[in-house]
């Protein structure tokens, strides 16, 4: 194969040039450098639907981003792909730069986890980056639902996510981020450096739906203000694009509440252009966090599929 | 003894001074008494119970909107003196784009229409008859931002002051609303906003200095607020 003079992987690589949060963070960590074999991650995953069951049609990975192969253990939805995403580093360091690709064809339906909490470490050079493409054709169905990210302290971080979605396709993509291993040290509560954070979505023909950027600077913006985190410790951000109609359904369920003495609060809005729900739970604990993201979990999968959730993991 | 003017341009900056203040004033009928931007869900929820709280409740507001819609105002108050209306239409869809609740989009949209209408009637320039035009075929959703920056522009009035009477708005409208929903001094009130309004200067330097897609946020909280505050069957506010 002739390689492409631009890798997919060159992607994050760009991302942490173009952005001002990170002008400050340029120069090169005194070990392996950024984007070098080893720290450059790539998975490419293309999803079809074959006789009732989807497959994993397309596989293109590089260290540290791997997959091992499609399971179909959902005795819900026995037809879904379920696929671990693994780092077979373990975790995110100063200077890697991962790059991910997920395609959905007609009708096809998966459900991508990760193995474990991604962990970005502490940082005195550089920072790292992601890339992410998710397209969904018609029909598609993606449950995109990764464990936490514990940012360590003077983490930098950076990740992009552009969606493409078909007006009858539904992703559910959460993102559960932790303040840090904040009972192992003081410093480690809101002590990363800056997590940037941003999603945007797009129908297949080239028209807007919505964007999103988080950025989270603890030194510069304070964390416990009241409006942004309060006294809450881990947030999860949980985007469903789904039609309207079952958008607005789930939406009516999804419920909304803050309740200060128990630590947690959660709600849904509707997204512009009919593009379906953001959904928001700040909690004191991951596992508050967690399960509420699987009520919302369950609803959504009720309401698209008519399927229930499959039982917890006992160890997760 | 003689007080010297501190401005070469009296004369314009007093124009000036004056179109701000009637554009900024918070009496300038654009419908924003009838939100609280989620402080009325906030006080329901026991979010904001004191002068304190609301302080740092309406400094959230303001920081996000000094990093999010700001931008956008300052980039299309350039526009604007441009005259480009297509660059206009692309950064109110931006801003829409970034508007993540009901209650957010119906806010932006209302006053950025009810702005560009009265901007017609007041000032009459050709680029706020088109403006509206745009609005009125659904070319554009037309929020609050590019409104302002809009009719600041056509008058020659600039960026800086959008900023600061953006800002002011936000201020206003939560505090406003906090006069109505809480046990708050119109003291309390006034100092809070003395306060704010000290941090505009240094704000608005970052706010101009960025891209468009720079445009970002972090106010999750709040964003719960809003997402309540749909719900809710007893309300005062529209947000």
């Amino acid at each position: 194969m002739i390689p492409a003079p631009f890798p997919p992987w060159a992607r994050a690589e760009a991302l942490g040039a173009s952005m001002p949060e990170f002008a400050s963070f340029q120069d090169e960590p005194p070990q392996m450098s950024s984007g070098t074999v080893g720290k450059t991650g790539f998975l490419r995953l293309g999803f079809e639907r074959r006789s009732g069951k989807t497959i994993l049609a397309d596989l293109e990975r590089r260290v540290p981003y791997m997959v091992q192969r499609a399971l179909h253990c959902d005795e819900q939805m026995p037809g879904l792909a379920y696929v671990f995403l693994i780092t077979t580093t373990g975790c995110l360091l100063q200077g890697d730069r991962l790059a991910l690709d997920i395609t959905l064809r007609p009708r096809a339906q998966a459900h991508l986890t990760s193995q474990s909490a991604t962990k970005i470490h502490a940082m005195d050079a550089n920072y790292a980056a992601q890339s992410q493409t998710i397209a969904l054709a018609d029909d598609a169905y993606l449950e995109f639902l990764p464990e936490p990210v514990i940012p360590h302290r003077h983490s930098r971080f950076i990740s992009d996510t552009q969606i493409s979605v078909a007006p009858s396709a539904t992703l559910l993509l959460s993102e559960i981020i932790q303040p840090g291993r904040k009972h192992h040290h003081p410093d480690e509560c809101f002590g990363s450096t800056v997590l940037s954070i941003s999603t945007a979505a797009v129908r297949p023909d080239g028209r807007s739906l919505f964007a999103e950027k988080l950025v989270i600077e603890p030194r510069r913006y304070a964390m416990r203000q009241t409006g942004v985190m309060d006294s809450f410790d881990v947030l999860a951000n949980v985007i469903l694009c789904a039609p309207k109609d079952k958008a607005d359904r789930i939406h009516e369920r999804a419920g909304a509440a803050i309740n200060l003495a128990d630590g947690i609060a959660f709600g849904a809005c509707r997204l512009p252009n009919d593009a379906g729900l953001i959904f928001k739970v700040l909690g004191r604990e991951t596992a508050q966090v967690k399960a509420k993201v699987r009520e919302f979990w369950s609803v959504v999968r009720q309401e698209i599929i008519g399927a229930a959730l499959p039982p917890p993991y006992l160890w997760r | 003894m003689i007080i010297e003017n501190d401005g070469v341009g009296g004369t314009s900056s007093t124009a000036f001074l004056s179109r701000m203040l009637q554009f900024g004033d918070s009496m300038f009928p654009i419908g924003a008494f009838a939100f609280s931007s989620g402080l009325e869900s906030a006080i329901q929820e026991g979010v904001v119970t004191d002068a304190a709280t609301l302080r740092a409740f309406a400094r959230t507001a303001l920081e996000q909107a000094a990093r999010g819609d700001c931008i956008a105002l300052i980039t299309a108050h350039r526009a604007a003196t441009a005259g480009d209306v297509d660059t206009l239409a692309r950064i109110d869809a931006q801003v829409y784009a970034r508007k993540l609740s009901d209650e957010a989009r119906t806010m932006s949209v209302r006053m950025g229409k009810k702005f560009t209408e009265m901007g017609v009637e007041v000032v009459g320039a050709p680029l706020l008859r088109t403006w509206r035009e745009c609005i009125e075929k659904s070319v554009t959703p037309g929020c609050y931002p590019i409104a302002l920056a809009i009719n600041f522009a056509v008058q020659d009035l600039p960026a800086s002051q959008a900023f600061v009477v953006h800002q002011y708005g936000v201020a206003t409208t939560i505090l406003g609303a906090a006069l109505r929903l809480m046990k708050v001094s119109h003291i309390e009130t006034q100092k809070i906003l003395y306060e704010l309004n000290g941090q505009a200067a240094g704000a608005y330097e970052a706010a101009a200095a960025a891209r468009l897609s720079d445009m970002a946020g972090f106010a999750p909280l709040t964003e719960i607020l809003a997402a309540i505050h749909t719900r809710a069957h007893v309300r005062l506010f529209m947000s």
